[in-house]
């Protein structure tokens, strides 16, 4: 065999070796974006639970509240219908469900404003283990958007980078969306008393 | 005059207090732990007596010992931000308190400017300690003092309501083990390599002895050998070779160790006199200290509760 052939081959076999493990790291790296998606969605699955026996609880210290009642229920009702898988995670669908989500939140903040006028509901124990489970809940919504972005960041510059983003384009990866830093309707309700 | 001057005094001293509260942020807690595993409070504004913190420090021991739940007290003036359940999760979360496969990692901390206690829960603590567990901790055993100024109460009640709840919740697995194993399984993996490389070592030296410097092929073979010397167990020889192939034969001088050699009778006894140093026997009992510390690597979710007061 030739030199000049041998050296070839040795070129493409370090080619296919890089192209395999730089494959292998993308797909983790996507598989670990979609980790982070689903636990965000896990802990706001947790808040949508909460807020039924939230609202019972309320309900029966300040029954004339309805319309506040209604109003979280149906953003409630509006998040949950949204569910949105991890793979087809479009900047347009990301900001949908953080309107969404952002609805019931402005929506839960209304109704913990309006309990700051019942003395005895909040002296009530079982509102106040909620609220701390609510608030609990909310801490838990932004660790792990927070996480979802870090790792939805390291994943969109690794395939944006020379020479990986030809692989990537190649075989399909695409850049993720971020969650968007939190303003006006979106802002997760304080709880704090 | 007089009333003026100790008003400005006071005035001054007041603002230098004002001056001395620090706002940390997580990287400035000092870690006692790392310096003696014994140690869970950094308290580096003695605001808990030294009692206190003794006490706080064996509850956290014991319950570390029998659970491996892993704890950190942080107690401050202020922080820097002013987010109280911002500071305990990335305390734990950037130290890695907990142990790394099982999560169970707690952050307890007590800011006094910003009046708040906070509690920060390891994902794998999550379920033994909810969050509304933690909130009535805090509200049943923690404020009542706390809004006293009862720093050192308040927080020896609520560690120990907190121990309650916690004991025998789970059991302690040493997850360091596994790590060992991996360590052992290189530590033999480096001696086998060892063997080997040693094995083709002796094979190639023993087979460059035996090529003919004339044909190249290993077939010289040990006709004779003429002793030269014998010296202090080294023995001089002249060994004739006769390459099976060609023909040609070649002598070399060898040294090789004498199987025949005694050493002289008397000079040998002073080697098994060493040793017998018997008073170095002090180091390893007294001390009193522990070893420091290290924290397993635990994750954090944002579990856990906080009051103001």
């Amino acid at each position: 065999m030739k030199k000049s052939t041998i050296i070839v081959i040795a070129i493409i076999v370090l080619i296919a070796i890089w192209g395999i493990t730089s494959y292998n790291g993308m797909v983790k790296m996507d598989e670990s974006v979609n980790t982070a998606w689903s636990n965000v969605e896990n802990q706001y699955q947790r808040r949508s639970d909460l807020i039924p026996n939230l609202v019972n609880t309320v309900k029966g210290y300040a029954s004339h509240e309805k319309e506040t009642f209604q109003a979280v229920v149906d953003a409630r009702s509006r998040a949950t219908q949204m569910k949105i898988s991890a793979d087809d995670l479009t900047p347009e669908k990301m900001q949908a469900y953080q309107k969404a989500q952002g609805e019931v939140g402005s929506a839960l903040s209304r109704l913990l404003a309006i309990t700051e006028a019942y003395p005895e509901l909040k002296a009530n124990e079982n509102f106040k283990e909620l609220q701390a489970q609510l608030e609990g809940t909310e801490n838990r919504i932004s660790v792990e958007r927070k996480k979802f972005n870090d790792t939805a960041r390291t994943y969109n510059t690794a395939i944006r980078t020379f020479p990986r983003t030809l692989l990537a384009s190649m075989f399909g990866f695409d850049k993720r969306p971020y969650f968007e830093s939190e303003e006006g309707a979106e802002k997760a309700p304080r709880v704090e008393f | 005059m007089k009333k003026l001057t100790f008003l400005l005094t006071s005035l001054l001293l007041l603002g230098f207090v004002g001056l001395q509260a620090k706002q940390y942020t997580p990287k400035d807690i000092p870690m006692v732990r790392l310096q003696d595993r014994t140690r869970y409070v950094s308290n580096p504004d003695n605001i808990l007596s030294p009692r206190a913190v003794t006490v706080i420090d064996s509850i956290l021991y014991a319950l570390e010992q029998k659970t491996g739940i892993q704890t950190v007290v942080a107690v401050v003036t202020g922080i820097e931000g002013g987010d109280c359940f911002d500071f305990a999760y990335r305390l734990g979360q950037e130290k890695g308190v907990g142990q790394k496969n099982r999560d169970n990692g707690l952050v307890i901390l007590l800011s006094t400017d910003e009046r708040c206690v906070q509690f920060a829960t390891g994902y794998g603590l999550e379920g033994t300690l909810p969050d509304a567990i933690c909130k009535r901790i805090q509200n049943r055993y923690m404020l009542p003092h706390f809004r006293n100024d009862d720093w050192n109460t308040g927080m020896v009640e609520g560690i120990r309501a907190i121990n309650g709840y916690l004991d025998g919740s789970m059991e302690n697995i040493d997850d360091q083990e596994e790590d060992e194993i991996w360590i052992l399984l290189l530590i033999m993996a480096f001696i086998l390599g060892g063997i080997c490389l040693g094995g083709i070592a002796v094979y190639l030296s023993v087979r460059q002895k035996t090529r003919c410097p004339q044909c190249k092929q290993h077939t010289l073979q040990r006709v004779s050998s003429r002793i030269v010397g014998r010296n202090r167990g080294v023995k001089t020889e002249d060994v004739t070779y006769r390459c099976r192939n060609c023909g040609h034969t070649l002598t070399r001088r060898e040294q090789s160790q004498d199987e025949n050699y005694q050493p002289p009778r008397n000079g040998g006894g002073t080697i098994i006199m060493g040793g017998g140093s018997g008073w170095s026997g002090r180091e390893g009992f007294g001390g009193g200290s522990f070893g420091g510390g290290s924290f397993g690597g635990g994750s954090f979710g944002g579990g856990g509760a906080g009051s103001r007061f």
